[in-house]
């Protein structure tokens, strides 16, 4: 890696790959690498069983637990409000609540070495205006984050106009070492599939409410006329409603274009039971 | 169940239906303007069951039990004696509105009229014919033989009991029917349209590139083709007639504005696949 210009400061020693048995010493167990995940559920405890089952020791918390107290598969995973010493890489996963979300990246700046990098969702606030809130800003690169899309072999990230190549290339290790592979888009309200994901479940919510057909019926025109793997509905209820709303409240927020306005019934599912 | 099905023009769409007719033992009156059209489709016919008797779909029994069923008619009053009439002539509402006219005034008043629209309007399309609550929409979607999807449209005025014979009718081909109401885009089409309305402007934002963009459908959307090589594979041009179609139908709701690229795409000539350029480039490809 290219020596950083002074005026950035690195983040290239960040160690993402210690899980992997890649040192002299092949024999010994490495020590797991930690990270803290913190935001909203289900993205967090999804996110936490990822990172698990590839090798990393992962700290949890959540802007509000969940109802339900989750069982993870794996022992490495911690909940603790608090960020133990170490942790190389933090992941913060919130959409809705931004007051929330500022004051965990706030907090993950303020306690973190300046070596780790922050991995934040950038759906519904970029990652630019994120970097505003800290003082490394070097270090925060944006992620497209909805629940479900967690699983998939690909991610979206999106890096500021402060984030050195080196802050790049520790996300895409750190992707890499959890099965994904990147893809570089700009840093944008929605990026590209939750985008227009959240637009195609809006458009079924005013379909719906316009009576034009039922919603199961939408759901089996989607998958069998234009081969979607799941139906509008089917994917509002994975991503959750409340999600899908955020998302759209900020396209039509940054945008200011008719087209992102949030179907009424889409709203007021969303506000009163998400 | 109808007995005798006419199909009015030998597109792509009327052949996929009539061969599904008379595989499901349905005789066919197949029109169209001239006998060259018809011969042209029978020929497709045949050659299309032959292949399915090739792959062990069919025996070379039921090619001519099919091929024996079909009736060719230059004349529209020669399908008055049809049950069931299904039209799929050109996306054109004047060509639609004179056919279904011709229709009206040529069949049993017991005969179910249907139209194998896309885009438009049933409604419309029945407006000025006597007996409208026989008018419904019967849209296939294309690869018609694989394709399981059929959106049975109710217009304003169409009946019950026609809904549930088309969906009988629907049924008996082996597809899944759903009833939509008839509003721009019906549902499908109308639904899935964000996807290629937002590809265009986030081609056209800069937030990434067409093969970003398809990667992403692909990979995270777990939707089997992006929407740049959807539009080339179906023509660009024609992508931008029924975004424009769509757009004009709903009296310009900006949800389903067509973006300027795809305007400009037509205008360049660079229609996807079929002229080698599209939003990809094919003509390496091809010379391979």
């Amino acid at each position: 890696m290219k020596t950083n210009k002074k005026t950035t400061p690195k983040v290239s020693k960040v160690n993402i790959k210690a899980t992997k048995t890649t040192s002299r010493n092949a024999n010994l167990k490495p020590t797991p690498v930690r990270i803290f995940i913190t935001g909203e559920s289900p993205m967090v405890e999804q996110y936490a069983e990822l990172c698990a089952a590839h090798g990393y020791e992962a700290h949890i918390s959540w802007n509000e637990k969940p109802a339900q107290k989750p069982e993870f598969k794996s022992d490495s995973i911690k909940i603790s409000n608090i960020i133990p010493a170490n942790t190389s890489l933090a992941i913060e996963l919130t959409n809705i609540d931004l007051l929330a979300k500022k004051k965990n990246i706030k907090r993950f700046d303020e306690t973190l070495a300046d070596t780790a990098p922050i991995l934040s969702s950038s759906i519904t606030i970029t990652a630019t205006e994120q970097s505003t809130w800290i003082l490394g800003k070097h270090r925060l690169v944006g992620i497209a984050v909805l629940p479900t899309l967690i699983q998939k072999p690909l991610i979206e990230v999106a890096p500021t106009i402060y984030s050195p190549k080196e802050t790049l290339e520790v996300t895409k290790r750190f992707f890499q070492s959890i099965g994904k592979e990147i893809e570089i888009v700009q840093d944008r309200i929605g990026m590209v599939l939750p985008r227009m994901l959240c637009r195609i479940i809006n458009e079924a919510a005013f379909a719906i409410t316009e009576d034009v057909a039922s919603p199961q019926d939408i759901d089996t025109a989607l998958k069998l006329g234009v081969n979607f793997p799941l139906g509008p509905i089917e994917w509002a209820e994975q991503i959750g409603l409340k999600q899908v709303y955020a998302v759209l409240t900020a396209l039509h927020t940054d945008l200011q274009e008719e087209r992102y306005r949030v179907a009424p019934l889409l709203k007021q599912m969303a506000i009163t039971r998400g | 169940m109808f007995k005798q099905l006419g199909i009015v023009g030998t597109g792509t769409m009327g052949i996929g239906i009539a061969q599904l007719a008379v595989l499901s033992k349905i005789d066919v009156q197949l029109y169209d303007v001239n006998d060259t059209l018809l011969r042209r489709s029978t020929v497709r016919i045949n050659a299309n069951l032959r292949k399915m008797v090739n792959l062990g779909k069919i025996s070379q029994e039921e090619v001519q039990a099919s091929m024996e069923r079909i009736r060719t008619r230059t004349s529209l009053p020669d399908l008055g004696h049809c049950d069931f009439i299904i039209e799929s002539a050109n996306e054109d509402i004047r060509v639609k509105k004179d056919i279904f006219k011709h229709l009206d005034a040529n069949t049993k008043s017991t005969a179910i009229l249907a139209s194998n629209t896309s885009s438009l309007s049933i409604t419309s399309i029945g407006a000025h014919t006597r007996n409208p609550e026989r008018i419904a929409g019967v849209h296939f979607f294309n690869p018609i033989e694989t394709s399981v999807l059929v959106e049975v449209v109710k217009g304003y005025k169409t009946n019950n009991e026609t809904i549930e014979k088309i969906i009988a009718f629907v049924n008996l081909l082996g597809k899944t029917p759903i009833i939509v109401k008839d509003t721009p885009g019906f549902i499908a089409n109308r639904v899935s349209q964000p996807l290629f309305g937002e590809a265009l402007r986030l081609l056209g934002e800069n937030v990434a590139d067409v093969e970003q963009i398809d990667h992403i459908v692909k990979i995270i959307g777990g939707i089997p083709a992006g929407p740049f090589e959807s539009m080339d594979q179906i023509g660009i041009d024609t992508a931008f007639a029924e975004a424009q179609s769509l757009f004009e139908q709903s009296n310009g709701e900006p949800r389903l504005r067509p973006h300027p690229i795809l305007k400009q795409m037509v205008e360049s000539g660079w229609l996807g696949k079929k002229t080698n350029k599209g939003f990809f480039n094919y003509e390496e490809t091809n010379a391979k």
